[in-house]
């Protein structure tokens, strides 16, 4: 068995347990097989053939929603997140990618034209789209269907590509302050599009010119979560070769900015490609944290009680939980609520919810309430994983709780700008932002 | 018992097969998560039937071996009976069951501004039921004491499967003989723990950190000493040597002194007024003691970062070699300068890294020895050098664990620590609760 650096990490662990406090799954389950802990022990044991790499070892690999609580709590910081993923990955070595598997990670993810080729058909299925942000009523769970129940947010009509031109320029009267470049990601781009214009919109209005860079592809976390470390590696690439010219990239989304920051990481030392991700990676910032590092003040809005949940790759992986509460507070006639446990997760975990449905309602079973107890009527998150889980979670427990991206809240209710076609690098401008709500 | 409440299959039993020790290992054959005292009763009674051997377990942080199912058999975790079922805040207890996480009892009991002070530095995953068994202890001991002063009844099950209730609730019971505080300490031995009825405390209104750094370890030792016997009773009194220190530096930064020969951690607790002089007079006992640097924490922030450093203590050692004697050693007070000095002689004389760190305000020292037990020779000298600081703390008048227990990791000493005839008692009791010697068989002595 050759030795795996990221795997020998495990040895660090001194079994102390810290983990086992902060591990969403334990703390329904309590079994240690499916906590740091216990799993870190196993990958060891598996690696010396102590235990089988059955199917069972598969299944408890798989149950880890990889947020991240356990290292942060860790006193040895073990990276008992990147650990499981060296683990899968060497699952796949021994035994292999699923066709299935393979099709979604190294066909569709990785090359964004065919995915938009065929969510761009799916959107002709009746209920499967949205227009202007207001679902179809009929066949609306038609999708679930698919999901072990969980409601998917409907494919946007049409995606985002097709809504913003190239260069999005500030305001008449708002003076220019720089140029960044947005990285939308698959959910802005195809399923809230509409969050992806508003992202874009505000910035515009903060005085930056927004680029939309045509062909990037997915951010590859998912692909890479799996253990497809190669094929996450290869879109990686790609995302830098196009990102490269950029002073500042921005994402709205918490999973794709834990990818794109960690792209220096996910390079080995010998890897020519080390120092470009690396350089990339240091150009990146979350939307709230970019808006709060430039001084971005909002307008105000009609009194509302917002609570705000901490995306687990927004809080644990990027260490980002101040910018956005600070964003909320600013507002004017925001009456700032925090939750319990509001770093908690919300049990998504990608892939996670549809292998284990169960579990994943557990845990959002437990957010619903701390939500419920706030009062609030607007939960705001940064994370559009989170924010299908949050939805999913207010649907099937009829809160009368508004779930919003930051930017949502933000930018009030503007309305979509008009389908152009792009202008190149001419740029145009969008309308000035309207009171929020 | 519930979605997934019997675990059977290799990677789950693996996953039981040890503790929070490096040194041990041993795969169960079944573990089961009852979630009522009836459903451990059913279990103990098919264990008994089928004289199959019980190892109880609650997050298996312990640091004995004591959890490690080293003769296979069934683990009962108890890790899904965590209700906390009666707080009576008039009269100072509360009722839980044993499966509750001791950090998770203390915020429920903050709210109500009361205060279980037993703080086993795993608070954050240990059990109640655990802490009992193990009769565990922390920082706190010095002024608070231990899990021992607070039991005051408890419900348990005999491997028969009898429910037996013992103790009552009040401070002050002499009905026969007081077998609640047989069981705590127990190490799972001889019944199933599975509720607890513990005395409270009025949360301390006010909290003061205080920092001292020295050049030497011997002179903090000096420095307990001293602030004691002028007539001050910290709550805490934590010791870090200068490895300790830079280690946790590494991982955390939290701007401890690099370049100290020790720090000592002093908290003190209590009504404001009174917190203020005991601060002075920490203080001053440490200045006179010959501290270099000695202040009370700026904030509460400050003081926060101290304590969760000390807490990164034991696993900062635990991280960097491959097998760590943590050893739980405690002597009388007036000893601790003696014992640290022996200690560091053994280290010299052995050639190895003895790591200091530990509750000087009550005794308890964890030196701690870096080794590798796939290294004969040193592994070697790091059991010879163990044994000098046995004889050591037991020749200075102290034991050979202070709040660890003794399990697996110890049981080879405990000839040195006990007459034989106090041993002999052990097994009678043992043999009172357990005739078919299926509870937690093969720790705390060697077989005869």
């Amino acid at each position: 068995m050759s030795r795996n650096p990221a795997i020998d990490n495990a040895d660090q662990c001194m079994k102390c347990g810290f983990c086992m406090y902060n591990c969403p799954i334990y703390k329904v389950d309590h079994i240690e097989s499916h906590v740091a802990r216990g799993r870190n022990l196993l990958i060891r044991l598996a690696g010396d053939k102590s235990i089988p790499s059955d199917n069972d070892y598969t299944e408890r690999l798989s149950y880890c929603l990889l947020c991240g609580r356990c290292e942060a709590i860790c006193p040895a910081k073990v990276p008992s997140p990147d650990i499981n993923i060296a683990a899968r990955t060497r699952l796949i070595g021994e035994k292999g990618l699923s066709l299935p598997k393979r099709a979604v990670y190294r066909g569709i993810l990785k090359n964004r034209k065919l995915m938009a080729n065929l969510l761009g058909v799916a959107v002709w299925v009746p209920g499967v789209s949205t227009k202007d942000g207001k679902p179809l009523r009929h066949m609306a769970d038609f999708t679930s269907i698919f999901s072990k129940g969980l409601s998917l947010p409907r494919l946007s009509h049409p995606f985002l590509s097709s809504r913003l031109p190239a260069k999005t320029l500030p305001p008449r009267g708002v003076k220019t302050k720089g140029q960044v470049a947005i990285f939308p990601g698959c959910a802005f781009e195809f399923f809230f599009a509409d969050i992806g214009e508003g992202i874009v919109s505000v910035l515009a209005n903060a005085g930056y010119e927004v680029v939309y860079v045509r062909d990037l592809t997915c951010c590859g976390l998912a692909v890479r979560s799996a253990g497809d470390i190669k094929t996450a590696q290869l879109m990686a690439q790609h995302n830098i070769e196009k990102l490269a010219i950029f002073d500042h990239i921005i994402t709205g989304c918490a999973t794709c900015g834990t990818a794109l920051k960690d792209y220096g990481k996910w390079f080995s030392e010998n890897d020519t490609w080390q120092s470009r991700a690396q350089a990339l990676s240091a150009k990146v910032s979350d939307f709230s944290e970019f808006l709060v590092k430039e001084g971005f003040t909002s307008n105000a809005v009609q009194p509302v009680t917002v609570t705000y949940h901490d995306p687990c790759h927004m809080k644990w992986h990027q260490g980002i939980s101040n910018q956005p509460r600070e964003i909320l507070r600013s507002i004017k006639g925001v009456k700032y609520v925090e939750m319990e446990g509001a770093d908690d997760c919300c049990g998504l975990g990608g892939a996670f919810t549809l292998a284990h449905r169960d579990m994943s309602l557990a845990i959002q079973d437990k957010k619903m309430q701390n939500i419920k107890n706030t009062g609030a009527q607007i939960v705001v998150t940064s994370c559009p994983g989170c924010l299908i889980q949050l939805k999913d979670g207010v649907r099937r427990n009829n809160l009368q709780v508004k779930v919003m991206h930051i930017s949502e809240l933000i930018r009030g209710q503007i309305k979509p700008p008009q389908k152009r076609r792009s202008t190149g690098d001419k740029g145009e401008r969008l309308p000035p932002l309207k009171p929020s709500l | 018992m519930g979605d997934k409440g019997l675990l059977t299959a290799p990677v789950d039993l693996a996953a039981y097969s040890f503790d929070g020790t490096t040194n041990w290992q041993s795969l169960p054959e079944a573990v089961v998560f009852p979630i009522t005292t009836g459903q451990v009763s059913e279990i103990l009674k098919l264990a008994t039937a089928q004289q199959i051997p019980v190892t109880p377990r609650g997050a298996g942080s312990n640091l004995s071996g004591g959890s490690v199912p080293i003769s296979g058999g069934i683990v009962i975790c108890t890790t899904r009976m965590n209700k906390i079922l009666k707080i009576d805040a008039d009269s100072f207890t509360v009722t839980t069951e044993v499966g509750v996480i001791l950090n998770d009892l203390n915020r429920e009991l903050a709210q109500q501004n009361l205060f279980f002070p037993p703080d086993p530095q795993s608070f954050y995953v240990a059990t109640i039921g655990g802490c009992v068994s193990e009769n565990a202890g922390g920082p706190y001991a010095v002024k608070y004491g231990v899990f021992k002063h607070y039991l005051l009844g408890l419900t348990a099950v005999l491997p028969s499967g009898t429910i037996i209730k013992l103790g009552g609730n009040t401070v002050k019971n002499v009905t026969g003989y007081d077998l609640p505080q047989i069981l705590c300490g127990s190490e799972g031995t001889l019944a199933v723990i599975t509720q607890v009825t513990l005395r409270l405390l009025p949360l301390p209104p006010a909290h003061q950190t205080v920092i001292a750094v020295f050049d030497k370890v011997v002179t903090s030792g000096q420095a307990v000493h001293r602030v004691l016997t002028a007539g001050i009773l910290p709550a805490k009194i934590e010791l870090m040597d200068n490895w300790v220190i830079r280690r946790i530096e590494e991982t955390s930064h939290l701007g401890l002194p690099l370049e100290a020969g020790s720090i000592l951690l002093f908290e003190l607790d209590g009504m404001p007024a009174a917190v203020k002089m005991e601060t002075e007079g920490v203080i001053n006992g440490c200045q006179q003691a010959g501290a270099i640097e000695v202040r009370a924490a700026r904030d509460a922030n400050e003081a926060g970062n101290f304590w969760t450093g000390r807490r990164a203590g034991f696993s900062a050692i635990y991280g960097t070699s491959p097998t760590v004697f943590a050893e739980d050693i405690t002597v009388p007070i007036s000893r601790i300068a003696d014992l640290i000095s022996k200690v560091q002689d053994i280290a010299k004389n052995y050639n190895l890294t003895i790591v200091i760190i530990g509750h000087a305000g009550d005794g308890n020292l964890h030196p701690s020895i870096l080794t590798d037990k796939n290294n004969a020779e040193h592994y070697a000298r790091a059991e010879r050098a163990v044994n000098e600081i046995f004889i050591a703390a037991l020749e200075y008048g102290g034991a050979i664990s202070g709040e660890h227990g003794i399990g697996l990791e110890k049981k080879r000493f405990m000839k040195q620590a006990m007459q034989p005839e106090a041993i002999d008692l052990l097994r009678g009791i043992k043999k009172v609760f357990d005739p078919d010697g299926i509870m937690n068989p093969g720790k705390i002595w060697e077989d005869k």
